[in-house]
């Protein structure tokens, strides 16, 4: 049987609960991400409080803190508190860190925990007058995002940044400003021909990194 | 700009890059996908600074004990190990403390810079202290403020120092209206003197509102 990995696990948790079953959820330190760009030695100088340490767990993971706490709260500077909170806390946690193994599995739980703990300290903030809050604030949203979801983001943006940059600049106009391959041309100045082949091959990519959709075991 | 893309349109796109037909649990996998690229969340992108600040925020935590992080089965001459260890962290933190006061008493930790805020028009109930210590991250803020005004849903505080010649440097942000916080500044007051409060907006602009609540020149001590 082929394995599953974690981002299918987790595609296949929010999309079918008939599949929410602990076979189908190997521990969460799997990952079709792999290859951590921290080494040994950078996870050693973070448990120390080493300023390198801090920059380089940063900037291999900075982006998918960032990402998770800005699904969570919604707002620019809560999400900046939660990640500055989050490596504080891994930091706190630093013992537990094994430099032998990639820390994103690790790392991802205390964001996701401490998005969620700055959500509802908020929530419990006093209230503005009803009419003065936007109708998506997240004090209106009672409860904050599962923790699959938060997953899938932290594994999406993960499996993001692992393309080239002008590839995912390609999947970001088409998904998140909803430009067509005609308007992607004129909005980047390339030809018609290089969009449509680089969208496939960046979507071939993401398809394999995480969906895995014909591996799924069953039952 | 087009409108944006339906989930079918972002399910097509994906699916499209499969070999074959979809099955419906495929097609269920590739719909979360598709919302989460479509989310801004996915593509959100932190500030510049955050790496700095990050760094700021560990070196400025306190280490936990180990106490905290052992499993609760202990046997019961661990548990006396661990008392005698709190007792001795207990008594280090007293003594801590003394040499602590009589530093500050004798000024071996008096801040490098200080200032006095007061209240602008939008905020006449408003007032601050703060002090600034230089050490080797930088300059740390310690902004003591009370009676700030309200904040509406969206916005927070931010603070900022600024040169004679006005140009702004932001040292942090926070919502509480009352209380102490602290900042961080890469730049040094002796060459921007003027702290300044404002109230700002959730809406993607990185420049000042303008909207200042408290100000106030630092000095050196």
């Amino acid at each position: 049987m082929p394995t599953q990995s974690l981002d299918a696990c987790v595609l296949t948790h929010r999309a079918a609960g008939s599949r929410r079953t602990h076979a189908a959820r190997p521990a969460a330190t799997a990952s079709v991400v792999a290859s951590p760009r921290v080494d040994q030695a950078q996870l050693a100088a973070f448990r120390r409080g080493e300023a390198g340490g801090i920059r380089a767990l940063y900037r291999e993971y900075g982006r998918l803190v960032y990402s998770v706490a800005h699904r969570v709260l919604g707002r620019h500077e809560l999400a900046e508190e939660a990640a500055q909170q989050t490596f504080v806390r891994a930091w706190q946690a630093a013992d537990r860190i094994d430099v032998d193994r990639d820390p994103a599995p690790w790392l991802a739980t205390i964001a996701k925990r401490t998005a969620i703990d700055v959500y509802r300290r908020e929530a419990r903030r006093p209230a503005s007058a009803l009419n003065d809050v936007a109708a998506d604030d997240p004090a209106l949203v009672s409860l904050p995002p599962d923790i699959d979801a938060l997953d899938a983001v932290w594994h999406v943006r993960r499996a993001i940044d692992t393309l080239p940059r002008d590839e995912a600049t390609i999947v970001r106009l088409q998904h998140l400003d909803g430009l067509t391959h005609n308007e992607i041309s004129e909005e980047l100045g390339i030809a018609l021909g290089t969009v449509k082949s680089r969208s496939h091959r960046a979507h071939r990519k993401l398809a394999s990194l995480l969906g895995h959709l014909r591996e799924v075991p069953h039952g | 700009m087009a409108d944006r893309p339906t989930n079918e349109e972002r399910e097509k796109l994906l699916a499209d890059a499969r070999v074959g037909a979809l099955e419906p649990q495929e097609a269920a996998e590739l719909s979360l996908l598709a919302d989460v690229l479509g989310d801004s969340s996915t593509w959100a992108e932190p500030r510049a600074g955050l790496e700095d600040a990050v760094v700021r925020a560990v070196a400025d935590a306190e280490p936990t004990t180990t106490t905290s992080r052992t499993p609760p089965a202990r046997s019961e001459a661990r548990r006396r190990r661990r008392r005698v260890l709190a007792s001795a962290l207990a008594a280090a933190a007293v003594i801590a403390t003394v040499v602590a006061t009589v530093l500050v008493t004798r000024g071996g930790t008096s801040p490098d810079y200080e200032a006095q805020l007061r209240a602008t028009a939008s905020a006449p109930g408003a007032q601050a202290s703060a002090d600034i210590t230089r050490n080797d991250a930088g300059f740390r803020i310690t902004l003591d403020a009370n009676g700030l005004p309200d904040l509406r849903s969206g916005e927070y505080y931010q603070a900022w120092l600024k040169n004679a010649a006005g140009a702004l440097v932001p040292i942090g942000t926070f919502s509480s209206s009352d209380g102490r916080v602290t900042l961080w500044s890469g730049l040094s007051p002796k060459d921007f003197p003027t702290l300044t409060v404002t109230i700002e907006a959730t809406d993607n602009d990185q420049t000042s509102s303008g909207r200042q609540v408290l100000v106030g020149e630092v000095r050196a001590t």
